[in-house]
């Protein structure tokens, strides 16, 4: 890099304030505060999308109103029913799952309960079977949605054949195997959503995009029901990992919490690691 | 083992199920705790910086002592008491909020994993100043990689390294420089070309360098890859962000920029009827 000029140690550095315009409020489209007469920090009435938040307690449901605070309207009853179900399916990654280890492990060594949902939720933004896959499992679906899923299925697989992969492969976000095989729990609650009168045409092709892969042991996986569903109704994709962490929440700090009231020997802790970590010590 | 009936394997995890198997070490109760053929205690522990230590564990490789007191200096520019900084925002919103002094500052640290700012944008710093460099040695001139980059966003020199919010100019950069001279590290031909980009850039658009293409630069030409620099500046902003929370955590519960209701400026659906 002869031909370029060596630094100069008179180089001159300035600094100065660059000329944009922040904005003097935050705005929101979501909430509205009406303020007390009496003290502008207090608010007198809570508007949720234009809904009192008092009236929807007392006649909507939680998912109804989760629903609401990302589409900005309520759902219709079919919209509703599909919603519900679905949080309900995935209310609980299980406790094998890593992010509800992480819940575990944080729980046993008597965190305050409060760190126990920022540390699992942390682990379940992954990539692998976590909110941190459904969001390409959402547009990869959006993408090819006008594609034939029987073709597509078989493209992929023929595509990536049957190498010798260690561990599971996704043949396209959202959809795999699952330990090696068909994940059956996903598969079971794909087909009880699908019958729900609100499951709509990206469920239905993802559904026959499933069943081609079926064939070589993979399938709908978790992330992959939840995109689909989340995408028939209407979610944004950026949308989708937040959704995916509120609905799976419950589960993971269930676990988390009931380890808390255990001592360090109620999870196991294996033998020291086998290592094949050469010796350095008496290197130079 | 292999099911019978689908002749599924699940050989790679029933290998590994409650079992750890560590290609770096582990403690063994009563003998030592190793690393990667270190024992800690005898071979780290009063004899290697803290620095070199995270760098060791990041990537695998020991740094000499003046390359992780290099990084140790990019840590302190990162960890600025300011509170107007995203992140460290967030460790006085923690501080105000009475959470713990942990959770605040590891969820400004986490913050920083973004793409506007913060950790997450070396990924792309070093991948450009590698890819800057892979097209210079094959012909082309710094103008040229400057107008492709530019080309991409729509005319801007929107190189990650290069301009930077809220300022023009990095106070950062000649701190470091400094830190670099007095370690005696020369400029390393990924230095070089960044900061053959900086003058041109300077001319042309008015912008220059910032940390990120400095620190980039720099590291490419110790031989880091990108994926290794994130990992080891992982929680560097983390400091500042608990010096925010600190300033907060000292004062009066909630009252870091409260705001009145008509502070917020809704403009969604006015209030209506539920169905």
């Amino acid at each position: 890099m002869s031909d370029l000029e060596p630094l100069p140690a008179s180089r001159k550095f300035t600094v100065s304030r660059r000329p944009e315009k922040f904005a003097d409020r935050i705005t929101t489209r979501i909430w509205l505060e009406e303020p007390s007469s009496e003290n502008p920090y207090v608010a007198k009435a809570s508007y949720c999308h234009g809904y009192n938040i008092l009236e929807l307690a007392s006649k909507r449901s939680f998912s109804d109103v989760i629903y609401l605070l990302f589409r900005g309207e309520l759902p219709n009853e079919h919209e509703a029913e599909l919603f519900a179900s679905l949080m309900v399916s995935f209310i609980n990654p299980g406790p094998r799952h890593a992010a509800t280890r992480a819940a575990m492990n944080a729980g046993v060594g008597k965190t305050d309960p409060s760190n126990i949902l920022p540390v699992a939720l942390s682990i379940f933004g992954g990539e692998h079977l976590g909110s941190g896959e459904v969001e390409p499992a959402l547009r990869w679906l959006r993408k090819n949605l006008k594609k034939s899923p029987q073709d597509l299925a078989r493209e992929l697989l023929h595509t990536v054949g049957s190498s010798d992969r260690e561990g599971d492969f996704h043949v396209a976000p959202g959809f795999g195997s699952f330990y090696g095989s068909i994940d059956e729990m996903s598969s079971a609650i794909a087909e009880q959503l699908l019958r729900l009168p609100a499951a709509g045409p990206v469920m239905k092709w993802a559904a026959e995009f499933s069943k081609i892969l079926n064939t070589a042991q993979m399938g709908w996986l978790s992330t992959g029901v939840v995109a689909a569903t989340l995408a028939d109704l209407g979610f944004q994709p950026r949308v989708a990992p937040g959704i995916f962490q509120i609905m799976s929440a419950p589960g993971l700090f269930a676990h988390g919490i009931e380890l808390a009231s255990k001592p360090l020997t109620a999870m196991p802790f294996p033998g020291a690691a086998t290592t094949s970590s050469r010796s350095r010590r008496n290197e130079g | 083992m292999k099911d019978k009936k689908s002749a599924v394997s699940t050989s790679i995890w029933d290998h590994n199920r409650g079992v750890v198997r560590s290609n770096i070490g582990g403690w063994v109760i009563g003998k030592g705790v190793v690393n990667r053929g270190y024992e800690m205690m005898e071979d780290f522990v009063g004899k290697l910086s803290y620095m070199q230590v995270v760098i060791f564990n990041a990537t695998g490789r020991m740094p000499e002592r003046r390359l992780a007191d290099f990084f140790e200096a990019v840590h302190i520019c990162l960890s600025w008491p300011d509170p107007r900084i995203w992140c460290n925002n967030i460790g006085a919103l923690g501080g105000t909020s009475r959470a713990s002094a942990l959770a605040s500052t590891l969820a400004g640290t986490l913050a920083t994993d973004a793409r506007s700012y913060g950790i997450r944008p070396l990924l792309e710093g070093l991948a450009f100043i590698q890819d800057a460099l892979r097209q210079y040695k094959e012909g082309m001139s710094v103008e040229d990689i400057v107008r492709k980059e530019a080309a991409r966003h729509g005319g801007k020199p929107s190189m990650m390294g290069y301009a930077r919010p809220i300022a023009k100019g990095d106070e950062r950069v000649p701190a470091l420089e400094r830190v670099r001279e007095e370690k005696g590290f020369p400029v390393g031909e990924h230095l070089a070309l960044a900061f053959a980009i900086n003058d041109h850039i300077a001319q042309v658009y008015s912008e220059s360098i910032n940390v990120n293409g400095y620190v980039s630069a720099f590291w490419s030409d110790q031989g880091y890859t990108p994926e290794e620099a994130y990992r080891i500046m992982a929680v560097g902003v983390s400091s500042g962000v608990t010096a925010c929370y600190l300033d907060t955590r000292g004062k009066p519960a909630g009252t870091f920029l409260p705001m009145r209701c008509e502070d917020i400026d809704y403009q969604g659906v006015p209030p209506r009827e539920l169905p």
